[in-house]
């Protein structure tokens, strides 16, 4: 498909000279789920402010659906929604007020508005506060809030700067599956994230940034494969002795694809490149040495490994507050999948 | 080539709403597109009564207590030649002015919310005319200010008071009111805009109001003030409005005077609602 965003070496100088987007390219084609990786303060906002037509560019081009963002804003905001990191929405109004208001500002009939905020509402489970005063919602109810009111109009292009943040699992999860709807319903999303299971399970591609700069893009699969492949690992049965484990390194080593084994107590695991294919390889070398497999294992690297590579550090995740590390605490200890 | 072609596509996407995007801009959508702003300002203002007597609370509280102070002073034979029959009768256009310029700093203290509460950013990213977010707030600023006049003329007659000019009088001494706050909210939005400070807004207004009320014929009759306070005061838009009001009050029709300060409203508009686009342009690129 063809692009549907392009971006040329965009620069962001704000007036105190902070670089917060130096010299990034890249393109988003029409339909897919592109996202964006990266710390508090790695460009994300400032490159989506940008691209909805909130922020003037330093310098570089910025096209959306081939309208520049200086020359056609107009254009690009007939054809997108967006929410922002930060909640946008009028705490007089009920939450339903607040979604029909979004559907006129996008042209629609207050009847169609009307429709829509109901069905939207019912999605995100805010039917029963829907008439009721946004000032009285609880933190997440208005984060879901503010996330609908980007979906009233249907825009063919979503931008959804960190859009998770800050919801309960629940809400994620719910939001998760409808943005997957909307994928296959042909929207392209643009997002961004600090989490690497929701960079890892929803973009069709990513880039990671960090300090301005993209450092990395590319297909989920091909990043994690970019940072060593995976890793099968074999136990043998408790109180094997060191020579069986010796034999069994070296009857797994030196096959196509396969890299130095190593052994700890009594298991070995040896790093290959692609964990399916080669277990029935080493499966049939053990067998054929006669060394007993009590069991077999694999790994495949996360995203969270892929960030530390590219940029030398883990997600800084301390100033992002108790919710998102705790969030975080959950993700690592599912991190590697078996 | 390519480009074109993405462009179609986009426009022919199953949840694309043609409704949304016109091939032209219309006055049609300006006025849908501001009339949903003002009716989004005006629940705001409804929905919350507090806030419209909150602002109302001092100008009652002067209507009560100053027609009380210089209640003799309308008795006095200066006074009295002037034509006006009590303090009262000359002091309900003072009250009037200084309603709908009290409630102009709400204005510029309900844009910086907005900017605060990104609803600002909601508006922004949508595809409509910028001049609807003003549109749209200036109208429901003058729907607040004639509610509110309304109800200073309503306490005003039950105090004793009556309109030579009767309800067309009323209605000319609101508009006229709600005119001139309406350019004077301008100036309070330039402030909001420029301060993004709630507070710093309020005590901006405050500063900049009541100086030009006491330095105008808000209190005292033009022949009883100090010779150079008058001349000040003959520079004071305030005077004017204030002035045509006071002759629909007590005397009749003046539609001269009208026409006058109305051109002179339209004069400080023309700084202040210009100030007020520029600022909200600088503060939304």
């Amino acid at each position: 498909m063809s692009e549907l965003i392009e971006v040329e070496q965009l620069t962001k100088v704000y007036p105190d000279g902070t670089r917060a987007v130096d010299d990034i390219s890249f393109v988003v084609k029409g339909g897919e789920v592109f996202g964006f990786l990266g710390p508090n303060g790695a460009g994300k906002t400032t490159t989506i402010r940008v691209l909805v037509t909130l922020l003037a560019k330093t310098s570089g081009r910025a096209l959306v659906a081939g309208h520049d963002v200086d020359r056609e804003p107009e254009e690009i905001r007939k054809l997108i929604g967006y929410a922002g990191q930060f909640i946008g929405i009028d705490i007089d109004l009920t939450g339903r007020e607040n979604l029909i208001l979004q559907g006129r500002l996008h042209g629609m009939s207050a009847a169609d508005a009307g429709r829509r905020s109901e069905l939207l509402l019912e999605m995100f489970g805010l039917t029963d506060a829907g008439n009721k005063r946004a000032g009285a919602y609880s933190g997440g109810m208005r984060r879901r809030l503010d996330l609908v009111q980007a979906l009233v109009h249907e825009p063919p292009l979503l931008f959804l700067d960190e859009p998770t943040t800050g919801l309960d699992p629940q809400t994620r999860n719910a939001l998760w599956r409808h943005l997957e709807e909307l994928r296959a319903g042909g929207t392209t999303i643009f997002l961004t994230t600090q989490y690497m299971e929701e960079a890892d399970r929803l973009c069709d591609r990513l880039a990671i940034i960090d300090h301005g700069k993209i450092v990395v893009s590319g297909e989920p699969a091909e990043l994690k494969a970019g940072v060593g492949g995976d890793v099968v690992t074999v136990a043998l049965p408790e109180g094997t002795d060191v020579a069986l484990v010796e034999r069994a390194k070296r009857a797994v080593a030196g096959f196509p694809g396969a890299g130095e084994p190593t052994t700890f107590d009594h298991s070995v695991a040896v790093p290959v490149k692609d964990a399916g294919r080669s277990l029935s390889e080493i499966v049939r070398r053990l067998d054929e040495e006669g060394v007993p497999i009590a069991q077999l294992s694999f790994t495949t690297p996360t995203l969270d490994e892929v960030f530390l590579k590219y940029t030398g550090e883990r997600m800084r995740v301390e100033e992002t507050g108790h919710a998102q590390s705790s969030m975080f605490a959950s993700m690592r200890s599912s991190g590697r999948r078996t | 080539m390519a480009r074109t072609m993405q462009t179609t596509e986009v426009a022919e996407a199953p949840h694309y709403r043609p409704g949304a995007a016109p091939a032209g801009y219309t006055v049609t959508r300006l006025i849908a597109e501001s009339t949903a702003i003002f009716g989004r300002n005006l629940k705001k203002i409804v929905r919350i009564p507090m806030m419209l007597f909150f602002s109302l609370f001092q100008p009652m509280l002067w209507l009560l207590l100053f027609t009380q102070i210089f209640k003799k002073l309308g008795q006095f034979p200066q006074f009295q030649t002037l034509g006006y029959s009590s303090y009262l009768m000359f002091f309900v256009p003072s009250v009037l002015t200084m309603t709908t310029l009290t409630s102009a700093f709400q204005s510029g203290m309900g844009m910086v919310a907005d900017l605060e509460q990104g609803m600002l950013d909601k508006f922004l990213i949508s595809p409509i005319h910028r001049s609807s977010v003003l549109i749209g707030k200036v109208m429901a600023d003058a729907s607040r200010m004639v509610m509110q006049g309304a109800l200073i003329l309503v306490v005003a007659v039950l105090m004793g008071a009556r309109i030579k000019t009767g309800i067309v009088g009323a209605v000319v001494m609101l508009v006229l009111a709600a005119c001139f706050g309406i350019v004077w909210a301008g100036l309070s939005n330039i402030v909001a805009l420029r301060t993004k400070n709630s507070e710093m807004t309020m005590m901006i207004g405050i500063l900049l109001t009541f100086p030009l009320l006491f330095l105008s014929t808000a209190m005292m009759p033009a022949a009883l003030l100090p010779s150079w306070l008058g001349t000040v005061g003959k520079l004071n838009p305030v005077t004017y409005v204030i002035n045509t009001a006071r002759q629909f009050m007590n005397f009749g029709y003046a539609w001269a005077e009208l026409g006058k300060a109305l051109g002179i409203i339209a004069v400080v508009g023309l700084f202040t609602l210009t100030g007020a686009t520029r600022a909200f342009r600088k503060a939304t690129s």
